[in-house]
């Protein structure tokens, strides 16, 4: 009797194992959230925020001092133009925190949102725009309190909102590109583009170019208008790119694309370095940068022409950020967090984080 | 392998459920209902030989060589597992035949929690992996992103209503409550307490309904409707059989009716 119990009791315990182990917390996984400034890279890394010395590679300082569940941080941190660093949690409770980027104390953290912090916030005249998974735009100012009512817009909101010096722009998953007017907090227009969009749309030409799963890449006006200016093979996921009166952008099928927007034709053909591009573009100088699921990262010219490759490790789904003359990349599931390339592709540091 | 064979097939059958039904709100939670009458479907021949095997179990409790060797060997546990062995072999009964559809469950809770939370892509790298699961012909650019409402929850997260200030746990409370009626339905009717099986199905009667509560109170809302679901038609496929034990539902009823003193 007792051995079967016993049997019986370490049945339903494994089977509760079983099914704790692909339990997630609040908020399982994702990748990692970058950013950074003419000294140090804030790395938001599950379940802590990095600063990561520029010249050396090393570690600043982490935010939390030890891990805690509260906070998984995914979103690429932002600097507010009275020096903070925020960063939104994804964990258990849904913390917003500023600190401070040159030693990571805390200003202030402040619970609300039903929702996760997945998408970086967007500070603008002196007013934080902070889009939550709940569907809500908070507005705060820049002691954390929250301005003024929050802004409902409906699905969950993954991406930092934009400004064309007017109006902002925030894009939802729910396939809708919202403008705002900060001034009076109102939606102006919501415009469905057809599929879910995951990233920021990129200001350019006196609106906004927004790539999305319905595989094109969409130009919205503050008026509402909007119209198809290329469609793609597969989801567009990462931010387009607008360089003057080019349009880069990337998709699944990991084929750069570049987009000459005064005639509509394309500037070069087939450009699919390697895998999925899930991560945003980059331009520094006088190359484009592309970083691939397959872990690699490449360098092209302005003709498509791919200047060099190097492998990063791991997969990469964060999209590249230069400083100082660096090209960061943080890589996921690798056993370093961040590395750093000069422009000629060559390995300056990597960053692992200690235990 | 598990991703091919069990996630993929199951969030695409979700998705294609859910596409089908309009794509709106409640519907993914409507999906889930469905797709678990899909699975009873499917598994109806092993939930079959479960409610066979029983009944068998049952009839076998009021047998009376049945009767007689639980007295005769009621010390003697090594030859009273032996002699049970004998009648189940001589009466073609499979002692683990009520067993084995709950077993195979845990696989489809498994995948079924797995394809859920898939669908519902929480963050980015959620729905990276459901662009890769979807097939070729599902209308995903449409459906994504799920719409998770359903009724008053949201099937992505472990549900609770508040009640005065409490979070209650109403899901949880009802597929604790559900699992144990089911359990209790089919559970052989005890004549013996010494006799392992029933003690067995007794353990399992108050164990499961534990167990599974605490995955609803624990893990997305999604898989209690699943849970509830699914203990609903096994109580109701047990009882068109007419052999549904309700006394054994109050504690002690079972015994009082059945037990031999009172014959």
């Amino acid at each position: 009797m007792n051995k079967k119990r016993l049997i019986l009791i370490s049945f339903l315990a494994l089977a509760a194992l079983a099914l704790s182990a692909c339990s997630g917390a609040p908020v399982s996984n994702n990748w990692h959230g970058l950013a950074a400034d003419s000294e140090r890279a804030y790395l938001a890394a599950g379940s802590f925020v990095y600063a990561v010395d520029l010249k050396t590679g090393g570690e600043v300082w982490r935010y939390p001092a030890e891990a805690d569940n509260k906070f998984s941080f995914y979103a690429s941190p932002v600097l507010t133009s009275d020096g903070q660093l925020l960063a939104g949690s994804a964990g258990a409770t849904h913390v917003f925190v500023s600190l401070d980027p040159a030693t990571g104390r805390e200003n202030w953290a402040e619970v609300f949102g039903k929702g996760a912090w997945l998408a970086s916030p967007l500070e603008l005249n002196q007013t934080i725009y902070a889009p939550n998974t709940d569907g809500f735009l908070y507005r705060l100012d820049l002691n954390g309190k929250q301005a003024d009512e929050p802004i409902e817009l409906g699905g969950a909101l993954w991406s930092a909102p934009v400004s064309d010096g007017v109006f902002l722009y925030v894009a939802s998953l729910n396939h809708y590109v919202h403008i705002i007017d900060p001034a009076r907090g109102t939606v102006v227009h919501s415009v469905d583009v057809g599929g879910a969009i995951p990233s920021s749309p990129a200001p350019g030409g006196g609106g906004v170019y927004v790539g999305s799963f319905a595989s094109t890449v969409e130009f919205v006006q503050p008026d509402g208008a909007h119209e198809v200016v290329a469609k793609t093979g597969n989801w567009v996921w990462g931010t387009p790119l607008v360089d003057g009166e080019t349009l880069y952008y990337a998709d699944l099928n990991g084929v750069i694309h570049s987009l000459d927007l005064d005639g509509g034709s394309q500037n070069w053909d087939g450009v699919q370095p390697d895998d999925a591009i899930i991560a945003g573009l980059l331009l520094h100088g006088d190359q484009l940068y592309a970083a691939a699921e397959s872990g690699s990262l490449f360098a092209l010219d302005r003709d498509g022409k791919i200047v060099w490759k190097k492998t990063v490790g791991g997969r990469v789904y964060t999209s590249p950020v230069a400083a100082a003359d660096l090209i960061l990349v943080a890589p996921y599931h690798a056993d370093a967090a961040l590395a750093a390339y000069d422009v000629e592709g060559k390995q300056v540091w990597t960053f692992t984080p200690a235990k | 392998m598990w991703d091919t064979l069990i996630i993929n097939p199951m969030t695409n059958v979700l998705l294609w459920i859910y596409d089908a039904l309009g794509h709106g709100p409640h519907m993914f939670g409507l999906a889930i209902i469905l797709f678990t009458i899909l699975i009873r479907a499917v598994t109806w021949p092993l939930n079959a030989s479960q409610v066979k095997g029983a009944q068998a179990m049952q009839e076998l409790q009021n047998d009376k060589e049945w009767q007689e060797i639980q007295k005769k060997y009621a010390k003697d546990r090594e030859k009273l597992a032996q002699e049970q062995m004998r009648i189940y072999k001589e009466r073609g009964i499979n002692p683990f035949a009520s067993c084995l559809p709950t077993l195979i469950q845990f696989p489809i809770i498994i995948g079924l929690y797995q394809s859920i939370t898939r669908a519902l892509s929480a963050t980015p790298y959620d729905m990276l992996k459901l662009a890769r699961t979807v097939y070729p012909f599902q209308n995903v650019e449409a459906i994504i992103p799920l719409n998770s409402v359903f009724l008053w929850m949201d099937l992505g997260r472990p549900e609770s209503v508040q009640v005065f200030g409490f979070a209650l746990p109403t899901l949880a409370i009802v597929v604790a409550l559900t699992t144990y009626i089911q359990s209790k339905l089919t559970m052989p009717a005890s004549t013996n307490p010494n006799d392992q099986s029933a003690q067995m199905s007794g353990m399992m009667s108050v164990y499961m309904p534990l167990l599974l509560g605490w995955f609803a109170l624990n893990f997305a809302s999604g898989i209690s409707v699943y849970f509830i679901t699914s203990n609903l038609l096994g109580i109701v496929q047990y009882a068109a059989t007419g052999r549904a034990n309700w006394s054994s539902l109050i504690p002690g009823g079972s015994k009082d009716k059945k037990s031999p003193a009172k014959k």
